[in-house]
C-alpha cells in the first residue's frame, strides 16, 4: 500500500511516518511511505499513491489539496491531532485501512 | 470554555489562516521561500569573509586580504535576492492560476529588470547597478512580478493572445501565447521607468518605510509571536500563515545587516527572521524545548515518559510537531497558557539583549534544523554571547513549562490509574 504524506516542510511528517512504518511492519502489513512538503504534493499525488494524508497543522490548506487529490484520483484525509504524534502509529494504520478499504 | 474555543477558531483563526492562503500572498511566501536556498549558500560566504577568529590569526588575514573575491558567491545570491524572488513569485502565482509557470516566471524577472536603470562605465559598458536587485528591491519585485502575471491572467482569460494551431508542438504555442503579454508589461514598463523616468524603487520605499521602521520595534516583534503560538493553539502551522505577511519584511532586514556587515557597517536591524528562529523559537514554535526538558525531568505518566523520550532528539533539531499535537498543547487549555507567555518572555530578552549590543544583531541565515546554539552561533557571524543568550533563553522556558507540565502530567496519571492501564500510549490516544 503507497501512503503519502503532506505536512508544512516534509520534516515533522516524516517522524510520524516512522510511527507509521513502525506499525506496520508490526502487523505486518506493507507500506511504501513518503513525506513532501506543501510545494510538492501537487505533482507527487499523481504519482499513483493510494491514500493522501494531511498533517493537521496545515489544515486550513486542505482545499487545495483535496483538489489536487481528486484530480489524481488518489483520497485524501486530515490525520487527527493527537495521531499526529511518535505515540500515533496505531491510530494511523487503522485510519489507512479504513481509508483504502 | 469550549464554546469560547471554538468561537476563536471559527471566527478568528480559521478565517485569518484562510486568508493567508489568498492566492498573491501565498505566492509571494512561496516565492521568498524558493530563493532560501540561494540565501543560505551566500550566507556562508559573510561567514568565511568575516570568521569567528581573531583578526590575527593565519585565517583573520587571509580573510581580510580576500575580503572582496570572498564575497563575489554572496553577491551573486544573496546581495540580489530579490531577482530570484520575482522568478519564483511568478512561477508560483502563474502556477495557482493554471497558465504557463514559466511564462510568468520570465515575464516578472523581466519586468523587475526594467525597473533597475542601466548605466555605461567606461571600459566596462553597461552595467546594472545591483543594490535594488536585493533586498532593497523586494517590494518592487513583489507588485511587478503580480502586476505581471495579473497581465498574463487578463489577456489568456479574454483571449488576447496569439492562437497556433493544433499541429504546433506546445512548448512553441505557449511561447506565442504569452507574446501579446509580454509586449504589453514590458512596453508599459518601459514608459514608466524608461519614458518618464520614475523610479519605482525610491517611490515604493517611502510608502513601505513606516511599516519596515513598525516591524523592527518591540511592538513589532511581539505581535508575529503572539500570533504565531496562537494560531498554534488550533493547530494551525503559525509559521506558515504569519510568515506571509511577514517573511518580506524580515527578508528585507536579513538583507540590510548583511549588505551592512559586507560594506563595514553597522548593522541596522534587530530582528530578521533569524532572530526569532534562534532566540524565540528553540525547539520550534512555543521554545518547547523547555517543555521537553521539563518532562525528560518530571514526567510521572508513562504517556509523557514516553512522549519525552521520542519527541527530545527532533525537539534538539526545532521539530516540534509531534510535541504539539501528541502532548498535545493543541486546544489544551494547561499546556496553551506556557506556550503562548513562554516566547513572549523569550522575546523579551532576546531584544533588549540585541538593543543594547550585549549580542550581535542576527545576518547570516543557515538551516533551521540546527541546534539553536550553534544556528545562533553562526547566524550572529560568531558571537558566543548569543549562545550564552540561547540558554538563558532555554532555562527561562523549562522554568515556565515545569509547573504547568506537572499541572497536566497529574491529570494523565490519574486518567492512566483509573484506566487501569500499565503502558501506553493506545488507551490515552484513544480518547
Amino acid at each position: 500500500m503507497k501512503v503519502l504524506f503532506v505536512c508544512s516542510g516534509g520534516m515533522s511528517s516524516a517522524i510520524v511516518v516512522n510511527a507509521l512504518k513502525k506499525e506496520g511492519e508490526k502487523k505486518g502489513v506493507e507500506l511504501d511511505v513518503l513525506a513532501v512538503g506543501t510545494q510538492e504534493f501537487d505533482s507527487e499525488v499523481r504519482n499513483g499513491w493510494d491514500i493522501a494524508m494531511v498533517a493537521p497543522q496545515v489544515k486550513h490548506r486542505f482545499d487545495s489539496f483535496k483538489e489536487s487529490a481528486d484530480t489524481a484520483g488518489v483520497p485524501c484525509q486530515i490525520i487527527p491531532p493527537r495521531a499526529y504524534s511518535p505515540l500515533g502509529g496505531p491510530t494511523l494504520l487503522k485510519l489507512v485501512m479504513e481509508q483504502v478499504k | 470554555m469550549n464554546k469560547f474555543v471554538d468561537f476563536l477558531e471559527n471566527n478568528l483563526s480559521t478565517p485569518m489562516a484562510k486568508l493567508s492562503e489568498q492566492k498573491h500572498l501565498r505566492a509571494i511566501r512561496d516565492g521568498v521561500v524558493s530563493a532560501l536556498p540561494f540565501i543560505i549558500f551566500g550566507s556562508i560566504f559573510l561567514l568565511i569573509a568575516f570568521p569567528p577568529v581573531s583578526a590575527e590569526s593565519a585565517i583573520g588575514i587571509w580573510s581580510a586580504n580576500h575580503i572582496a573575491e570572498i564575497l563575489i558567491p554572496y553577491r551573486l545570491t544573496m546581495f540580489i535576492m530579490t531577482l530570484y524572488i520575482t522568478f519564483g513569485i511568478g512561477f508560483s502565482l502563474s502556477q495557482s492560476y493554471k497558465l504557463d509557470p514559466l511564462s510568468g516566471a520570465l515575464l516578472s524577472t523581466a519586468a523587475f529588470l526594467f525597473t533597475i536603470g542601466v548605466q555605461v562605465m567606461d571600459n566596462v559598458g553597461f552595467v546594472l547597478p545591483m543594490a535594488n536587485l536585493g533586498g532593497h528591491g523586494l517590494f518592487v519585485g513583489m507588485l511587478v512580478s503580480i502586476f505581471s502575471v495579473e497581465v498574463l491572467r487578463f489577456c489568456k482569460a479574454k483571449k488576447i493572445t496569439i492562437k497556433m494551431p493544433s499541429s504546433v508542438p506546445t512548448s512553441v504555442a505557449r511561447s506565442f501565447e504569452a507574446l501579446i503579454p509580454v509586449v504589453l508589461v514590458l512596453t508599459i514598463m518601459t514608459f514608466i521607468t524608461i519614458v518618464f523616468g520614475i523610479d519605482l524603487h525610491s517611490l515604493i520605499d517611502k510608502a513601505v518605510a513606516p511599516l519596515v521602521k513598525a516591524g523592527d520595534t518591540y511592538i513589532g516583534v511581539m505581535i508575529p509571536v503572539f500570533l504565531i503560538t496562537f494560531f498554534w493553539s488550533f493547530g494551525i502551522h503559525g509559521v506558515s500563515v504569519v510568515g506571509a505577511v511577514a517573511r518580506p519584511v524580515w527578508e528585507v532586514y536579513l538583507a540590510n545587516n548583511s549588505a551592512a556587515v559586507a560594506a563595514g557597517n553597522a548593522m541596522p536591524h534587530i530582528a530578521p527572521e533569524t532572530f526569532f528562529q534562534w532566540f524565540i523559537w528553540i525547539g520550534g514554535s512555543g521554545a518547547t524545548l523547555g517543555l521537553v526538558i521539563a518532562m525528560l525531568i518530571s514526567a510521572k505518566s508513562q504517556y509523557s515518559k514516553a512522549m519525552a523520550k521520542t519527541t527530545i532528539i527532533p525537539s534538539l533539531f526545532n521539530i516540534n510537531e509531534p510535541v504539539i499535537f501528541g502532548m498535545p498543547i493543541v486546544l489544551n487549555p494547561i499546556l496553551i497558557i506556557p506556550f503562548i507567555i513562554t516566547p513572549l518572555i523569550g522575546t523579551t530578552i532576546a531584544y533588549i539583549a540585541t538593543s543594547i549590543g550585549l549580542v550581535n544583531p542576527t545576518y547570516i541565515m543557515v538551516p533551521w534544523t540546527l541546534p539553536a546554539p550553534i544556528g545562533a552561533y553562526l547566524s550572529t557571524g560568531g558571537d558566543w554571547r548569543a549562545v550564552v543568550l540561547v540558554f538563558i533563553n532555554i532555562t527561562v522556558s523549562v522554568l515556565m513549562y515545569l509547573p504547568f507540565f506537572k499541572m497536566y502530567d497529574k491529570k494523565l496519571v490519574t486518567q492512566e490509574v483509573e484506566e487501569n492501564t500499565t503502558i501506553h500510549s493506545e488507551s490515552v490516544m484513544s480518547r
